[in-house]
């Protein structure tokens, strides 16, 4: 179109009250909004592009235009309408790749925030090709899924309709963290060296390994993130000796530093004890780090508190009688939670104030006595938002504070309450072995399911 | 200028009237087609009228959509494969369609059954063809031979004169080359009529013994059929039919077939880029498998190199001979499976020696000695860089590891195994046969009806958790 008629079109608009109202074709259907709208999702998109680069009046997008509607709602509201149910998922992301506003479509379907964990339904089975089972599981903030069974790592988008699959040279993975949607680490108890592979083109991009003194191999027994750094617990192949290595996620995973290295000499039972998991507390800047032992004379272990910078120890717990069978700690509860091995009780401990010789408080039943049994073996215990998740066997505790009143007094005792989460239907089934958040969701797997079961905040779209 | 536009430029807007509805798009977009199609032609009229078209606005929508982005939106499910297929004939898109319909590049540790493909008359499957060219697939069942395209759906059936097809090889785009152990000759059929065009006999003026020999096995290359022929008294050969005159133009290792390193050969492949000609046979009986590995060269009909199990090879590998032999035609690579120890082995062809074996290792514990087992049935097919092994009615795939993007260099170590199907897959009956083509992968079994059709997809195939436990599949 000339430039003098885009002009004197320009100026037609001008002299109307409404300048701000934009008209676009979009394959045959004209679409009014206003500027705001189009430019919302920032000044280089699609949208503001739109606006600012068409000589026409009524912009043309050769694009599909009932889509078009359902964006251009979600530019105004923040959410899809409700007939955008009618349309398949990756229809509209597809499309919303084209525009350019996937982020927002993930914002509006699988937000962190929208996470209810009094609202989860058992709603999703994804299925997994072959016969292995998945061994770990990772996921991203915004929900993307990464599952390994056997040497393979399946990635589901954050929708969960799509799926990838890679070959590892492990044969199984024990531990894996999603660095990224695209990036993970993974590592193995019988495999040397923790890789970071990238899931998309099914290749390894690094190696990161820590040169024992036995120069033995190094295998992975659990791996931590923060925001800037990678932590990972290695132990050497021979089995006497193990650490904590500290790499920087913003500086291509340089080795930043060595925590707490172990050489095993004599018959120190608690220094031969690798931490098997790590997990950044980032209210109070330290790395909670757990690992335990069973022998003949029970389960034993210790939950360490690690000040990254110094590289000492600031709290340390030796669980002798009645130890987890696994620990979480909650940045929000300010609290850490471990399930006890021999009763199968939950147990908090305040972070705000440890000190005492036994800073456990039995969320559950505390008569329990503690005897030979191992009520609590194979139990999970994971912390989200202001709830904690407790598995056992083929069940879901789910741990909530109950708040009484605001004058909360120093002394005064927290009060949690169990639920058991879903329906009669639900209930049961085999055990629970791993338990994963990401989205407005929650991941679990079970003992030989080839599958991961999935539970939605939001009523299933 | 008649109408005609012929420099509307790529960004011009057109709109279109099909049935009713009115479509808005740029010439572009219609052009992506290529100059060929209708659409193409519809974009060079200028004027400000939109183009009406007596079509079905529903599926139009879809093809549109195609056209945009490249790929198939959601609604398309409406409509069936073939109705999709036969408008974007109309509009003279079918190659975007069929780029968009095919199955994503197969990949064995993420594949599941997508579908069985069954003749409807006779459907025990006695021997098929996969054909990478065109993704369609031959398959002989009882005395018939039907054809299903790239979409599978069904093309063609001929009744020929045999009341049972041992093998059954595309040679051309309309002709099957047929052979049975009932009767004798290679017979060629024409599917688009059904009728027999032409058989070849092996016969030698020389010898009155050759008479009423039967073909095992059927090979093509470009320009030539291979066929291996034998007679009652063990006798065989293989000749090589020249694709455009039909005539035999060479007879290629003929054997006494008094042995088992003397057999006729059952399976053929020829490999154009080495001009070499692979046969093998392998018997199995009381005391295990049994069988040879022999390449010819078809222009001085010589044997260029052969080795023959058990006899030759690794003495550690004495007594755990070969059970089903395959050739990678793009890595040009040797692979074979123990039957003893269910191990599989690769050896290049471009350095074949005495033992060119490279025997690889079994890394995963848990599947280690699974293979161990007698008088199991094996099935071996390399197809995209991956070995699909059918060991029983068990499927499993041997892919290789990358590392840092570039493929390791060949050792016994590069490989992973790995289950394809679930346990309640492997229960359906013993594995016949595996060949891919057009990123599929057809599977027979012994005594059941119809083929397999195995897929990678990126679908995720997520179910509703409804009904308890993992009954999904």
């Amino acid at each position: 179109m000339p430039r003098s008629e885009a002009s004197k079109n320009g100026a037609h608009h001008d002299s109307n009250f409404s300048s701000n109202v934009v008209t676009i074709d979009v394959g045959g259907q004209l679409f009014q909004t206003t500027k705001q709208t189009l430019s919302s999702v920032g000044s280089k998109s699609f949208f503001s592009n739109i606006i600012s680069d068409s000589n026409a009046a009524v912009p043309f997008i050769d694009r599909d235009p009932d889509l078009f509607s359902l964006f251009l709602s979600l530019l105004r509201t923040g959410s899809l309408p409700s007939n955008a149910k009618s349309f398949d998922m990756q229809d509209l992301i597809f499309e919303s790749r084209f525009y350019g506003i996937e982020d927002l479509l993930i914002a509006s379907q699988s937000n962190p925030d929208q996470f209810d964990a009094f609202n989860l339904d058992r709603s999703l089975i994804l299925p997994l090709n072959g016969r292995d089972s998945p061994s770990a599981i990772a996921t991203t903030p915004y929900g993307e899924l990464h599952v390994a069974h056997g040497s393979k790592i399946t990635s589901f988008d954050w929708s969960l309709r799509r799926k990838s699959t890679i070959l590892t040279q492990f044969m199984a993975v024990d531990s894996l963290l999603a660095l990224s949607p695209a990036l993970a680490a993974a590592g193995a108890t019988d495999f040397s060296g923790l890789q970071i592979l990238d899931l998309d083109k099914g290749t390894v991009t690094e190696t990161l390994n820590w040169e024992n003194v036995t120069r033995s191999g190094s295998t992975v027994q659990a791996i931590g993130a923060s925001d800037e750094h990678l932590f990972t617990s290695f132990e050497s192949s021979r089995r006497n000796s193990n650490c904590i290595m500290v790499y920087s996620r913003r500086d291509d995973l340089r080795p930043v530093a060595t925590i707490g290295h172990y050489e095993i000499f004599g018959a120190d039972l608690d220094s031969a004890i690798p931490s098997t998991k790590l997990q950044w507390i980032s209210s109070h800047n330290l790395l909670m780090a757990s690992g335990s032992h069973s022998g003949p004379s029970g389960v034993s272990g210790n939950i360490k508190f690690w000040d990254i910078r110094s590289g000492n120890v600031v709290w340390e717990v030796k669980e002798k009688l009645d130890c987890f069978a696994d620990a979480t700690a909650s940045d929000v509860l300010s609290s850490m939670f471990k399930v006890g091995v021999s009763t199968g009780e939950v147990f908090m401990a305040d972070l705000r104030n440890l000190g005492g010789v036994d800073p456990w408080f039995c969320l559950g039943d505390g008569r329990k006595v503690v005897n030979g049994k191992k009520e609590g073996l194979g139990c999970r215990v994971e912390s989200h938002g202001r709830q904690v998740f407790c598995s056992k066997g083929g069940d879901v505790q789910l741990w909530s504070e109950v708040l009484i009143d605001s004058r909360k007094t120093e002394g005064d005792e927290r009060v949690f309450r169990k639920n058991l989460m879903g329906r009669v239907k639900d209930l049961g089934g085999n055990r629970i072995e791993k338990l994963c958040f990401g989205g407005n969701k929650m991941f679990l797997t079970r003992k030989d399911e080839q599958c991961v079961e999935v539970w939605n905040s939001v009523k299933s779209y | 200028m008649n109408g005609l536009n012929p420099a509307a430029a790529a960004g011009d807007r057109i709109k279109l009237n099909v049935g009713g509805k009115l479509f808005e798009t740029t010439v572009s977009t219609l052009r992506s087609g290529g100059p060929d199609c209708l659409l193409y032609a519809l974009s060079n009229r200028s004027g400000h009228d939109p183009v009406f078209i007596d079509r079905d606005p529903e599926i139009f929508s879809v093809l549109l959509s195609l056209l945009r982005s490249n790929r198939l939106p959601s609604t398309a499910k409406r409509f069936s494969n073939q109705e999709l297929i036969d408008e974007a004939l109309y509009f003279g898109i079918e190659s975007q369609l069929r780029s968009s319909l095919a199955p994503s590049r197969i990949n064995g540790i993420d594949a599941s059954l997508f579908t069985t493909v069954k003749p409807s008359s006779d459907a025990v499957v006695s021997d098929f063809n996969a054909v990478e060219s065109d993704g369609s697939l031959w398959a002989a069942h009882g005395g018939q031979i039907t054809v299903y395209d790239w979409n599978l759906s069904h093309t063609a059936t001929s009744r020929t004169h045999f009341d049972f097809i041992n093998s059954v090889r595309r040679i051309q785009s309309d002709i099957a080359a047929i052979g049975s152990l009932q009767g004798s000759g290679l017979h060629f059929y024409n599917m688009a009529n059904g009728r027999r065009v032409h058989s070849i006999d092996w016969v030698d003026p020389s010898d009155v013994r050759i008479y009423k020999a039967r073909v095992h096995a059927i090979s093509d290359s470009i320009d030539s059929v291979f066929a291996s022929y034998d007679c009652y008294h063990g006798e065989n050969c293989v000749l090589m039919i020249d694709k455009s005159t039909m005539e035999i133009s060479s007879e290629i290792g003929r054997m006494p077939g008094n042995s088992a390193k003397y057999m006729v050969p059952t399976k053929l492949t020829c490999i154009s880029d080495l001009g070499l000609l692979v046969g093998s046979s392998i018997t199995s009986g009381a005391f295990g498998y049994s069988g040879y590995i022999r390449l010819w060269d078809p222009r001085t009909r010589d044997v260029v190199w052969e080795t023959f199990e058990p006899g030759s090879g690794r003495s550690s590998r004495f007594g755990d001979s070969l059970a089903d032999v395959d050739v990678d035609l793009d890595e040009l690579a040797l692979f074979k499976i123990c039957s003893k120890s269910g191990d599989l082995a690769m050896a290049d062809l471009r350095k074949l020696t005495d033992d060119p074996w490279l025997y690889l290792k079994e890394k995963n514990s848990s599947l280690r000695g699974v293979g161990r087992k007698d008088g199991r049935s094996f099935a071996i097919h390399r197809y995209r860089k991956q070995a699909f092994v059918g060991r029983d009615g068990e499927l499993e795939v041997w892919s290789r590891v990358e590392e840092n993007g570039v493929e390791m260099i060949v050792d016994e170590e590069m490989y992973r195994r790995n289950y394809m199907d679930k346990v309640e897959d492997s229960e359906r009956g013993v594995i016949k046969k595996i060949e891919g083509g057009g990123d599929r992968l057809f599977v027979t079994r012994e005594d059941v009806e119809g083929i397999e059709v195995w897929q990678s997809c990126y679908n995720s195939g997520i179910a509703s958790a409804s009904s308890r436990g993992c009954s999904l599949w």
